[in-house]
């Protein structure tokens, strides 16, 4: 055997149970919930980070694990939100049921986008999805009969579960538990075979290919999951909201959407859920520079990819990881 | 010894771009427990021709049957019938480890219909382990010698890269293995290492295509042994008479040969510019 250098051990192999981050995302979940308290517009900056951060945890993963980077988001955030004011006023079925028919129409129509688009890749695909989340917008506005027009739809039943009607405050509890569910699911969905070949496909697809599994369909699944978990956040804040317009989702939550990952770290999905909670404090809540917010986020964003290329969890876990490595020697020194 | 069974057959296999033919009606059969040698200098057509094998690029025309049935559709279809294949140039999952890209070959197979990929998703989310991939995955980087196993692919040698390749395309369980250049880059133990596992194939009864540009050591490992030139057959047989047939002096020499090119074989330079326009 040979004698392995430090490097070596310290590249040690990845957990694939994802319950640290789950521990650490829900330590602060309750810490943000704290910080809400009762205070009404800070429950409306968690709806939006909650929203942001499903959009986003949508778009890891077609675009970080398998490396297409499809920009309909806004539609299919869009969708869900739809779904829960169609639902709520046009049919008296259970407001629940838009939960599930907004995510199956979201990937439906991701497969159908994805079958049209699957010459495409790198700024062609994400041109033409940008143009489909445009056209979906104008869509929403045109067909006034169904969809309400530029007002959109108002007055919306509130969320009830076997006759349990959440509060606003409720509502945001179990969101936050919906947010730090999904990051816990995809985060072992990445690392589980599945995931394992889904992100192979990003760098070498003939081997993926090569080795007995169809890459297109494989992109079209990752796709579709990703559009119904975006639709699951559109269906959340429309929940809460109790309104929703062609407005409600367009395509800046997009752009700021691609940037969370980055912000955050792309190496997990919680990277995703940090990013935008971080997003939504810069753009929304920063006090002095109230519409310079995106401008603010923009350099924050270059800031952390020259400081912290992997993020704001990469860059904590390379530090914990010195850290540990410096306690470890510490004894063989002295 | 006695006639095994046909395992892999080509007919008329031929690959044009444009007006250039890369490969002209090539006919080739693999038996049961044969490796078969594919050698020739470079642009000879033997990637063309592992491409068309696996699927990876649709031939123009001819037709492979492996076992009797034929062998059409994508390499992902091909895959899962019974071939698998590494690359010239290594096609890694940089940024995962040793494990995970040796896991792909052992877990494609339960990806291959649309529903299975999206069933495994979600039980990949319950259970993202399966402790039964982990032996299989041992077993077989010790069968190769591979070593460090968390190590990430981007930091492993070339030689390693190909022998994690090896390794993935093992984890297929594959009737016919394709190996692409396997030995470029590798040191004495990867050689060894992927000279093993043809031989643990051959013993399962399974078949081997075999590239690359060192006939010597193509010779000493393989049972036939075809030679490429310029897309067509030159020679297909024996490797010891391949060895010392005036086409392999014609396809590696030109076909005038001074003493002074000796006997040496291997990488030699090409006598002309390939002219393959028809």
């Amino acid at each position: 055997m040979t004698v392995k250098t430090s490097t070596v051990q310290l590249r040690r192999s990845e957990p694939r149970s994802g319950l640290g981050g789950l521990i650490l995302g829900a330590i602060a979940a309750l810490l943000i919930l704290l910080w809400v308290g009762s205070n009404g517009y800070k429950q409306t900056l968690v709806m939006s980070a909650v929203t942001y951060a499903l959009i986003a945890l949508g778009m890891y993963v077609p675009y970080l694990m398998a490396g297409s980077l499809s920009m309909a988001y806004s539609a299919y955030a869009g969708i869900g939100g739809y779904a829960v004011g169609l639902i709520s006023t046009k049919t008296g079925l259970p407001m629940v049921v838009a939960w599930i028919i907004g995510p199956i129409v979201a990937a439906v129509l991701a497969v159908v986008l994805g079958l049209v688009t699957s010459r495409l890749s790198g700024f062609f695909l994400a041109a033409v999805t940008l143009l489909f989340g445009m056209a979906f917008t104008a869509f929403l506005i045109d067909a006034e009969s169904i969809t309400g027009g530029s007002g959109g739809l108002g007055n919306l039943r509130p969320l009830n579960l076997l006759g349990w009607t959440p509060t606003p405050y409720q509502m945001m509890v179990i969101s936050v538990i919906i947010v730090c569910l999904t990051a816990f699911l995809l985060d072992r969905m990445r690392l589980s075979p599945w995931g394992v070949i889904v992100r192979t496909m990003r760098d070498a697809p003939r081997a993926v290919e090569a080795a007995g599994v169809r890459v297109p369909v494989l992109n079209l699944v990752a796709l579709a999951i990703g559009a119904a978990i975006a639709a699951v956040g559109g269906a959340l804040f429309t929940y809460t909201a109790g309104s929703i317009t062609p407005e409600t989702f367009t395509l800046n939550v997009v752009f700021l959407a691609i940037f969370m990952p980055l912000i955050g770290g792309s190496g997990t999905p919680w990277g995703a859920v940090a990013g935008a909670v971080i997003a939504v404090e810069l753009t929304l809540n920063f006090p002095a520079l109230e519409t310079s917010g995106t401008l603010l986020l923009a350099l924050g964003v270059l800031i952390i990819l020259l400081v912290a290329p992997h993020g704001v969890i990469g860059y904590a876990d390379k530090l914990r990881t010195r850290l540990w490595a410096s306690l470890r020697k510490e004894p063989h020194g002295g | 010894m006695a006639e095994q069974e046909i395992l892999l057959v080509g007919r008329g296999l031929t690959k044009r771009y444009g007006g250039v033919t890369a490969l002209s009606n090539v006919d080739f059969e693999l038996r049961a427990g044969e490796v078969l040698g594919l050698v020739g200098p470079n642009g000879a057509g033997k990637t063309t021709l592992v491409d068309l094998i696996s699927g990876a690029q649709p031939a123009t025309a001819g037709e492979l049957m492996l076992r009797g049935t034929k062998l059409t559709g994508p390499a992902s279809r091909r895959a899962r019938a019974g071939l698998a294949r590494t690359f010239q140039y290594p096609q890694l999952a940089l940024e995962l480890s040793v494990r995970d890209n040796l896991l792909l070959g052992r877990a494609a197979r339960r990806h291959a219909t649309p529903w299975q990929m999206v069933v495994r998703a979600f039980a990949g989310a319950l259970r993202p382990h399966a402790p039964a991939d982990d032996a299989a995955i041992q077993e077989i980087a010790d069968e190769l010698g591979i070593t460090g196993l968390d190590r990430l692919a981007g930091d492993l040698t070339l030689g390693e890269q190909r022998l994690v390749e090896v390794g993935r395309a093992l984890g297929q369980d594959p009737l016919v293995l394709l190996l692409d250049e396997p030995f470029a880059g590798s040191d004495a133990r990867g050689v060894e290492g992927i000279a093993e596992v043809i031989r643990t194939v051959q013993r399962r009864g399974h078949g081997v295509i075999l590239v690359d540009h060192n006939v010597d050591l193509v010779a000493s490992l393989v049972d036939r042994i075809m030679l490429l030139d310029r897309g067509q057959v030159a020679f297909n047989g024996d490797p010891r008479e391949c060895l010392a047939s005036p086409e392999m002096q014609r396809v590696y020499f030109g076909s005038d040969i001074d003493d002074e090119t000796g006997e040496g074989t291997g990488d030699a330079p090409q006598a002309e510019v390939q002219d393959v326009r028809s």
